[in-house]
């Protein structure tokens, strides 16, 4: 076996081969196409078109974010959001309203190979975001029923508005989502985003069940986002 | 155009659409009073109470009837200091005449302390004490206070009869 221990290695060595190569004088040999297609560069400025609309459907919620970013580099834009965000969440013993504002700060890069001069996007992000809000326990009830005897004595529900107020929130989003040009320097985005919660300022014997721009903050500290947005581009150059 | 509209359409559809994700798993949120039940003469034994009933003062139906125990939980109301149960047993024949009455009295402070989303808020109960009254079929109990009552793992008043 040792013997032969070399020669077992040589089995695993492969080579690569043509056994037709394309004469030389075959292919007519071409220009390299020299024209270059130049896009915008500059500061495209928006607003987030899902939040007035869930503002419209639901009772207990009432947002708006402006969103905007900068083209650095080809595929590179630093991007940022800024919103206000108030949300009434209505739990089996609980009701509490947070009300606030955010920031999110970040950078997105665009992983999509445009033609010509098309300039639409697909894209990942990261975001650094940044909330102050006050939160409101409205009212609560104790839960003191339980499986074998139900509510054996009553709970009565306590109104007394506890406010906590400048809370605050940082976390860390990941996104990825889509930009077309609709029209001549008009954008139409769509995003998703997953959030983890890297701090949080929790109301005295209470938590923080929703904070502005994270959303519902989940069991595990995360969180979930949308946007959905109309943006304008203004060009400064073209490169 | 019409495939943003239909797109923004299925996506709120899809938020919308969510159902509760967190359930609560505690049971019971607030901590319950256990009681066992222990020979009077040979106190290292648990004993059967025989056709056990209780009530708390002042409520028209009772916890249990008729049962046959030697534990029992029972919840304390946290919108009072105290509770008392009329503890009801029959030994003998299950006719009426033959019913023992005790009464057990619990007096306490309450605190409410924050859980989670889903559960909500409990009741801590803290300093509690216990009496009962004389010449019942309680002969004993121990202990006779407790600093709080926040846990479910023991028993937390052994009553002897």
């Amino acid at each position: 076996m040792y013997k032969y221990f070399i020669s077992i290695c040589l089995l695993f060595v492969f080579a690569e081969n043509y056994s037709q190569e394309q004469k030389k004088d075959s292919i007519i040999s071409q220009e390299k196409d020299t024209v270059i297609y130049k896009t915008n560069y500059g500061l495209r400025l928006g607003m987030d078109l899902s939040r007035p609309l869930f503002s419209s459907l639901y009772s207990n919620y009432n947002g708006l974010e402006i969103v905007a970013d900068y083209r650095i580099k080809k595929n590179v834009y630093i991007a940022a959001e800024i919103g206000f965000e108030e949300k009434t969440s209505i739990e089996d013993y609980s009701n509490s309203t947070s009300k606030g504002n955010y920031i999110r700060l970040g950078l997105n890069y665009n992983a999509y190979d445009n033609w010509l001069d098309m300039n639409n996007e697909i894209f990942v992000g990261y975001r650094y975001g940044f909330s102050l809000f006050n939160q409101t326990l409205n009212n609560y009830t104790t839960n003191v029923s339980d499986k074998e005897n139900g509510s054996y004595f009553p709970a009565v529900l306590n109104t007394i508005g506890q406010a906590s107020t400048s809370l605050n929130a940082h976390w860390s989003e990941l996104m990825i989502g889509i930009k077309a040009e609709t029209l001549q320097n008009l954008f139409i985005g769509f995003s998703f985003s997953y959030k983890i919660l890297m701090n949080v300022k929790d109301p005295e014997n209470f938590k923080t069940l929703f904070s502005p721009g994270f959303n519902r903050i989940f069991e595990s500290n995360t969180g979930f986002g949308i946007n959905y947005t109309i943006s304008y581009l203004i060009p400064f150059s073209k490169k | 155009m019409k495939k943003n509209i239909l797109f923004l359409v299925l996506l709120t559809c899809i938020f919308t659409a969510c159902e509760k994700d967190d359930f609560c798993i505690e049971n019971p949120v607030t901590s319950k009073l256990i009681i066992d039940f222990y020979d009077d003469t040979n106190r290292e034994t648990l004993k059967n109470v025989q056709r056990f009933s209780i009530i708390s003062e002042g409520k028209t139906d009772s916890l249990f009837v008729n049962k046959t125990f030697n534990s029992i939980s029972i919840p304390l109301n946290s919108l009072t200091l105290e509770t008392i149960y009329t503890l009801k047993k029959n030994e003998d024949t299950g006719a009426t005449v033959d019913n023992k009455i005790a009464t057990f009295t619990i007096q306490y402070d309450t605190k409410e302390e924050f859980v989670s989303r889903s559960c909500g808020f409990k009741v801590i109960f803290n300093n509690l004490e216990f009496s009962s009254n004389t010449n019942s079929w309680i002969t004993d109990f121990t202990p006779t206070t407790i600093i709080n009552l926040d846990d479910q793992s023991a028993a937390h008043v052994q009553i002897f009869h």
